[in-house]
């Protein structure tokens, strides 16, 4: 009897030792000590400020952090996510509302840690993973670019995550999986251009946020490498071994598009692409070519196949003993109709590339998503860029006759069988 | 050729056409109908805008064999020059026309607009107005006559 209260005694502390333990640990990983604050006037050498005027445009800072042309760096721009809608923040150096408090090394422990300068956790939606591996030197000369910037007063909007992510330090958890601070190695036996284009892409660019899909936790899944992920509920296509580009990418045809949108023949950036186009064509061309390189060996890894690409013109009409022959008249009929009178007619000077359909590499995606939203919103170039352009249909076409189109078109475009949730996803962006 | 039911400002009209006819043909062509202008033909100017159910459509890239039951309006419907409607009187009084030809298409476009948001904000009536083009460059004054629209139908007390 004695034995067994003892026992049970030593359970008890037991238990207690290890709560004790987890909780410390816990604290450990959630709790960052707030920096002081810088106050004391800075000068920063301009070829510094340069330099990460051009890495701001490799990172394209301004896409989350510039939601209001006339007010550069403020933030404010919501981004939905899994678990909840996150807002960008003021990075102008307004020493309230902005980074205009944070010295050097509050600044270097967000981009590689995730953590603002009072000591609370980042969400991932801003890619520190990634600039966790930009070099000291890179991170100084980003710093010097944006305390040199005009300081604006923007006050954080409010975040709406839902629970239980509202509670930042759990981040911690996520940095404990995700985070890997290991750093950017070059690659022995490749070209300086080349590892320039792989350390650019990984640590500044973060091409793979949205290329490489993501696990339920929000992390990358780094099995899958580059695998194809989203981005605005767009497909972001693979860039390795599995890109569904029905014809292989040149490297020519990769650096145009990365430069202006346009490769021609082959493709037109549209969606979240059509921004990352915008920064690159004002950062440094060499840089852009490095990217071009890096990008271009590891597309090169997908395997020579045949596809309708290689004999593209007009499609055909459906077969008449086709199982779904009344959706694919229909679809046929959009086609022929609608699109034909550019794509067919290989009208290229007005719109920049309209492809015989069989080479639209969105026929080939696993998902229908980049194709329907292609179909109902068309490609409409940013302001001050040259033509890229494909009307919308949203409002011309019919929920079924998009529907159609769509299998239509993946099946005597693509040959491939139609997306099991192509009527899904239609009925979903014709809401939109 | 094929016939084709279209209903038109709210009549039915029987027309003869090629499946691949733009709507905009049919309505100036066959229908007599020549508010809606033909500008750059590949939907990228609005001069051509009609409402396809409700909703802006550049009748240039609408092929008649699309349309089916759904009703068009063209800027016919919206008054006339002894009546004119309350977006084309604000658009009268802003002098709101150079040339005039873009005019029936922003008139469509904005009647799609206030039919659907009837208090718009001024960054909404631009949003909205966005994809027609002015090559006159009245865009400021056909903003203000959008604006004096709304505020004539709120004063009315409705849409």
């Amino acid at each position: 009897m004695v034995q067994v209260r003892r026992t049970r005694h030593i359970g008890w502390w037991l238990l207690l030792a290890a709560v004790i333990v987890a909780t410390g640990i816990a604290f450990a990983i959630m709790w960052r000590p707030t920096l002081a604050p810088h106050t004391a006037p800075q000068s920063f050498d301009t070829t510094s400020v340069e330099r990460g005027a051009n890495l701001a445009r490799l990172g394209m800072c301004a896409s989350c952090h510039t939601p209001d042309l006339s007010r550069p760096f403020a933030g404010g721009k919501p981004m939905n996510t899994p678990f909840g809608t996150v807002h960008s923040t003021n990075i102008t150096p307004d020493t309230t509302t902005g980074i205009g408090a944070w010295s050097e090394a509050a600044f270097t422990r967000a981009m590689r840690e995730g953590v603002a300068r009072d000591g609370h956790l980042l969400y991932p939606a801003f890619p520190y993973n990634h600039y966790v591996r930009m070099t000291d030197g890179d991170i100084q000369d980003l710093y010097a670019y944006f305390m040199t910037r005009p300081a604006i007063v923007a006050p954080a909007r409010e975040n709406r995550m839902t629970f239980p992510f509202g509670f930042r330090p759990l981040v911690a958890f996520w940095n404990v999986l995700y985070l890997d601070d290991a750093p950017w190695q070059p690659v022995a036996g490749q070209s300086a251009e080349w590892n320039r284009g792989a350390y650019l892409a990984d640590a500044v660019a973060h091409c793979a946020a949205c290329h490489t899909p993501r696990t339920l936790l929000g992390g990358p899944d780094l099995k899958k490498q580059l695998g194809g992920g989203e981005a605005d509920d767009w497909y972001a296509p693979a860039l390795n071994e599995h890109s569904p580009s029905p014809l292989p990418w040149t490297r020519d045809q990769l650096q145009a598009y990365l430069r202006t949108g346009v490769a021609h023949d082959h493709a037109m950036a549209a969606g979240p692409m059509q921004d990352v186009v915008t920064h690159l064509a004002q950062a440094d061309e060499r840089d852009v070519a490095a990217l071009a390189a890096w990008t271009h060996s590891q597309l090169a890894k997908a395997p020579p196949r045949k596809t309708p690409a290689q004999q593209a013109g007009p499609l055909p009409q459906p077969a008449k003993d086709d199982p779904d022959l009344q959706r694919m008249t229909l679809g046929y009929a959009v086609y022929a109709n609608s699109c034909a009178r550019c794509h067919d007619a290989g009208r290229d000077a007005s719109s920049g590339t309209a492809l015989p359909l069989q080479k639209a590499i969105a026929l080939y995606d696993p998902d229908p998503r980049d194709l329907i939203h292609i179909t109902l919103d068309g490609i409409t170039p940013p302001d001050g860029e040259p033509s890229r352009f494909m009307p919308a249909f949203r409002t011309i076409l019919t929920e079924e006759q998009t529907g159609a189109l769509a299998a239509y078109l993946r099946k005597y475009g693509a040959n491939q069988p139609v997306w099991p949730d192509l009527d899904k996803a239609v009925r979903k962006a014709s809401k939109e | 050729m094929t016939t084709y039911r279209l209903q038109v400002n709210g009549k039915v009209h029987a027309v003869d056409q090629d499946a691949d006819t733009p709507l905009l043909y049919v309505l100036r062509n066959d229908l007599e109908l020549n508010g809606a202008k033909f500008g750059c033909g590949l939907g990228q100017c609005g001069s051509c805008t009609v409402l396809l159910d409700g909703k802006p459509a550049m009748s240039c890239m609408v092929p008649v064999s699309v349309v089916g039951q759904r009703p068009v309006r063209t800027v016919e419907g919206l008054g006339n020059a002894t009546t004119p409607g309350v977006l084309q009187q604000a658009f009268i009084d802003e002098q709101a026309a150079q040339c005039g030809y873009c005019i029936a298409g922003m008139l469509m476009q904005a009647t799609a607009l206030l039919e659907k948001t009837p208090a718009p904000t001024d960054a909404q009536i631009r949003a909205h107005m966005s994809p027609n083009l002015c090559r006159c460059g009245t865009h400021m004054r056909i903003l203000r006559a959008v604006r004096r629209a709304a505020n004539t139908l709120a004063a009315k007390g409705k849409p």
